[in-house]
């Protein structure tokens, strides 16, 4: 198969390919579903330009909603009066001040670019699970001391 | 019909409004998510949004839906304690619940809400990540003003309800509004509609404003509300100003509601905040009447008027406060330099409604058991205040009325068998300057230590204290105390071997039982003695001590001791070979026990039961038994009562003949005993591993002995308890993806061209569709047969036929 590329990010100088471009926002359209995104949802879109911002729009298309982007440089105020205004249930971010800013918004999930791409990082088991629960009881203190 | 799934939520106060979309959406990704944490601030509606998750979703999970409400717990290293409270996980030694809860959980399909848990999100996350990386089928559900930060959390942020506009008047803010203020008595509200709308515009849509504002209705028209309300956002006294606007708002209405309260209710309400959860009014009355401002007999009345005000909670005739009204109430508390003073009073009250509570139940040596029981349930209900006037008994460095507070707690907690907690107490107690304490309350003190010690098989330290205990409180008059006391050494000392020193303090307590009549101290003295003969092979004297102990329980109709005096009765008749008596002594115990609720002594019971059953060859009777055993114990988390069961199980196994399971199970019971600690393999076991590999060979008995290490009890259990069923039931599941996928025709062919590596684009070309269409149809491919990716699905159309033909 030739490797069709459909972006070149300009910043990094990676390119995406048509292939995986189709295979990310396949991805990613499940994700969102899984999220409760359904046809005609409004989704917020707040991502640099660049690849990520191209496969969550695609996504988005894929899961029959609508993106409605908001651009990333924008003050506290603009994001929030932006985000409010969408009335959006989801928002696909990784920017910080997004992120604040939809605090006071209607927005229920945010989801980063790397949930929006299927990782879902999961601990098969973490060292304090496996050994026994010698739980200070209440704080308690040393028997020797009384 | 699926049984129904057991749970604990509570009935809903009052009608649940709006939200509808997303209670179907979140009852979906509480299956789909291993935790689920609604977000946001205190009165946006975390908590009862929750709940009708939970008990929505409920269906689809098997093992229950368990709320447990952390709101009230201040110590981290407690929230295990509540979770295992719920789950009825008890304590297999003090310290251990932790394991014993992962017993539980490690099979279970179960849905945990944890409720509040802002105050103690480094601890919540670290539980919650380990369980869930332990027991596959659990999930959680959180609601906390802050995420916890776990990995795989998915945090929904819930938000206020929607507000009106020009083309929604009816929006969810307004309904509940105007749902409560009709509830609250108010005739016009629904004639004001345009200030019913400012209202919940100027409220912000937050579900708790919106109901205090509506519990007012009845005296205030929504505009003035509106007004009043609106006023206050400018004149916010109290909170931080650079908080978010939600906050803001909802602070300014919990302060107008506040503000409008008569002088004597507002001081009823911060002092409420003392308590720690639920309460009655017969303890608000000691703990918040002074007889200066507010007196008892009003107290009914202004509890009341906070009821009506939405302030109070009034469920089953009790009372709480919400929990964000609780913090505002607190911080109103410790302005009006009240706290410390309170929070004695709470500790004095709490101590002696305790102690009224033991003495009721307990000290009558002759009293029926149906008198008794209410005394006990009482006694177990202040459990959350217990603890929180024990924190400030260790805080005010006051051991004298948290030591009587634990010492009341222990005896009726005791009957449950759950001394876990009242261990700690006692340890952090007896860890404070001791001199002003009486020495007989230090004395008792240090004999319960004891006995939580010598649960946990600390014997040495357990000995030491026990030994302190005794001898101090033999310098004052007899109490029922000094007799418990007798008998935590009575147990230390057989354990350890020293029966001679057993037998001096037994003698003593026989004694001082006998002079001061008092019969429950007596029947254990009969119960040690019988042991002692048992242990000696004195059959005859055993049984004849055990029927002393009988009487003697019979008569001071304690039931906690009429079923120690049963069971061991049992074990000397197992012992003598009269299997039918044992069977009688055991199944009259097991109601009296399922009665007290101890269910830790139940499943020993039944595991009694069950391995006198087979070895009368009555295999159904125990496999019943059996199986029942082993639920309880993986249910209360007690690992020492699977591997009794598993031990039954062999000994079942083996009477059948059914060699194979034999060792299945003792191999089994031996890997969870070294799990535990206990090394080394008994002689039943080794007797029965020299039998099997003379039937079966050694090359077979070592591969089942590895094959039954490696299994989960459950496992073990279908095997044994089930042996049409060798191999798991169902068999291996169909792998995803037949011809009944359920993929449509258009999907079907979209697949079969993946299958030649095309794009979106290309097949769009080819099918005559826009390159978005197509990805909505990979993405539906990919959902309904739970692929992760479109070469999946090229590799699931090629194995099934699907060939893309290129024209």
């Amino acid at each position: 198969m030739d490797e069709h590329i459909v972006m070149v990010d300009a910043g990094t100088g990676l390119e995406l390919t048509e292939k995986q471009l189709d295979e990310r926002s396949a991805i990613a359209t499940v994700q969102l579903r899984r999220r409760g995104v359904r046809a005609g949802d409004t989704v917020l879109v707040c991502l640099p330009v660049g690849p990520d911002l191209l496969v969550a729009a695609d996504a988005v298309m894929a899961a029959g909603g609508v993106v409605w982007p908001v651009p990333v440089d924008l003050d506290r105020a603009g994001l929030g009066e932006r985000i409010r205004a969408s009335g959006a249930r989801v928002m696909i971010s990784d920017v910080p001040a997004a992120l604040e800013a939809a605090e006071e918004s209607r927005v229920r999930i945010v989801m980063s670019v790397a949930e929006l791409n299927g990782r879902h990082p999961y601990p098969n088991s973490r060292g304090q699970s496996t050994e026994s629960d010698r739980v200070d009881p209440a704080g308690g203190g040393d028997l020797a001391e009384m | 019909m699926t049984p129904p799934v057991p749970h604990n939520l509570p009935a809903e106060p009052n009608r649940f409004v709006g939200r509808g979309r997303d209670l179907i959406e979140l009852s979906t990704l509480v299956h789909d998510e291993r935790v689920v944490t609604l977000s946001g601030i205190g009165g946006i509606g975390k908590t009862r949004l929750s709940l009708r998750v939970a008990a929505r979703a409920a269906p689809g999970f098997a093992d229950g839906v368990w709320l447990v409400e952390l709101a009230r717990v201040a110590d981290p290293a407690l929230i295990v304690n509540e979770i295992a409270g719920v789950l009825g996980v008890r304590d297999e030694a003090p310290g251990r619940l932790l394991d014993g809860l992962r017993v539980r959980l490690r099979e279970a399909r179960a849905l945990i809400v944890l409720d509040n848990c802002e105050h103690l999100v480094d601890r919540c996350a670290e539980l919650v990540a380990g369980l869930i990386a332990d027991c596959p089928e659990l999930r959680f559900l959180l609601t906390s003003r802050e995420p916890l930060h776990i990995p795989g959390e998915l945090v929904w942020r819930v938000p206020p309800l929607e507000l009106p506009d020009d083309h929604h008047p009816d929006a969810e803010s307004v309904l509940l509004f105007v749902e409560r203020a009709l509830a609250a008595g108010a005739r016009s509200v629904t004639g004001s509609m345009d200030d019913v709308v400012r209202l919940c515009r100027a409220l912000d849509g937050l579900p708790l404003a919106l109901e205090l504002a509506a519990a007012r209705t009845s005296l205030m028209s929504p505009g003035r509300i509106a007004d009043r309300i609106g006023d206050r956002f400018t004149l916010l006294t109290r909170g931080d100003r650079t908080a978010p606007a939600r906050q803001r708002t909802l602070l300014a209405t919990v302060e107008w509601s506040h503000d409008l309260l008569r002088p004597k209710e507002r001081v009823l309400l911060r002092r409420l905040s003392v308590f720690a959860g639920l309460f009655d009014l017969a303890v608000a009355e000691r703990v918040c009447a002074d007889g200066g401002i507010v007196r008892r007999a009003e107290l009914l009345d202004l509890l009341s008027g906070l009821v009506d005000k939405s302030l109070v909670l009034h469920h089953d005739g009790r009372y709480r406060l919400l929990e964000t009204i609780r913090q505002y109430a607190a911080e109103r508390l410790a302005e009006a330099g009240e706290l410390t003073r309170l929070r004695d009073r709470h500790l004095r009250v709490i101590c002696e409604e305790m102690e009224f509570c033991y003495q009721a139940g307990a000290l009558d040596p002759r009293m029926p058991w149906p008198a008794r029981v209410p005394h006990f349930a009482r006694g177990r209900a202040l459990m959350d205040d217990c603890r929180a006037a024990v924190e400030r008994a260790v805080e005010s460095a006051d051991p004298v009325l948290g030591l009587r507070l634990a010492r009341a707690a222990l005896a009726i907690l005791a009957v449950r068998g759950e001394l876990g907690e009242t261990v700690g107490w006692h340890r952090r107690l007896l860890a404070l300057d001791l001199s002003r304490v009486p020495s007989d309350v230090v004395a008792v003190a240090k004999g319960g230590l004891a006995y939580g010690l010598e649960i946990c098989d600390e014997l040495a330290r357990a000995e030491e204290l026990v030994v302190q205990g005794v001898e101090e409180q033999k310098r004052h008059p007899y109490t029922h105390w000094l007799g418990v006391t007798y008998s935590v050494a009575l147990a230390v000392f057989f354990r350890t071997g020293q029966s001679e020193k057993a037998l001096r303090y037994l003698e003593e307590l026989e004694a001082a039982a006998t002079a001061h009549d008092d019969p429950f101290n007596l029947a254990t003295v009969r119960i040690a003695q019988l042991n002692l003969a048992l242990f000696r092979g004195q059959l005859r004297q055993a049984r004849r001590r055990g029927e002393e102990a009988l009487a003697l329980a019979r008569e001071a109709g304690h039931h906690w001791t009429l079923a120690r005096a049963l069971t061991h009765l049992g074990a000397v008749a197992e012992a003598a070979g009269d299997l039918e008596a044992a069977v009688t002594c055991h199944t009259s115990a097991l109601p009296l026990l399922e009665d007290m609720g101890n269910r830790v002594e139940l499943a020993r019971c039944q595991a009694k039961l069950g391995r006198v059953s087979a070895r009368m060859h009555d295999y159904p009777a125990a496999r019943l038994h059996l199986a029942a055993s082993l639920a309880l114990s993986t249910r209360t988390g007690q690992r020492r009562g699977v591997v009794r069961a598993l031990m039954a199980m062999s000994a079942l196994a083996g009477e059948q003949g059914d060699l194979e399971g034999a060792v299945l199970a003792a191999a089994a019971a031996t890997a969870l005993r070294e799990a535990i600690g206990q090394y080394g393999v008994p002689g039943p076991v080794q007797e029965l591993l020299t039998r099997a590999r003379g039937g079966l060979g050694e090359g077979r008995v070592s591969l089942l002995w590895a094959k039954g290490a490696r299994q989960s009890p459950e496992e073990v259990a279908r095997r044994v308890l089930d042996p049409g069923q060798a191999v798991p039931a169902g068999g291996p599941r169909p792998v995803n993806g037949s011809w009944q996928s359920g993929l449509t025709g258009r999907e079907l062919e979209i697949a079969a061209l993946l299958t030649g590596g095309l794009s979106n684009r290309a097949i769009a070309l080819k099918l005559v569709i826009s390159p978005a269409t197509v990805a909505r149809h990979v993405a539906n491919i990919m959902e309904k047969l739970g692929f992760a990716s479109r070469a999946q699905i090229a590799v699931w159309a090629t194995e099934h036929g699907l060939e893309s033909h290129p024209t």
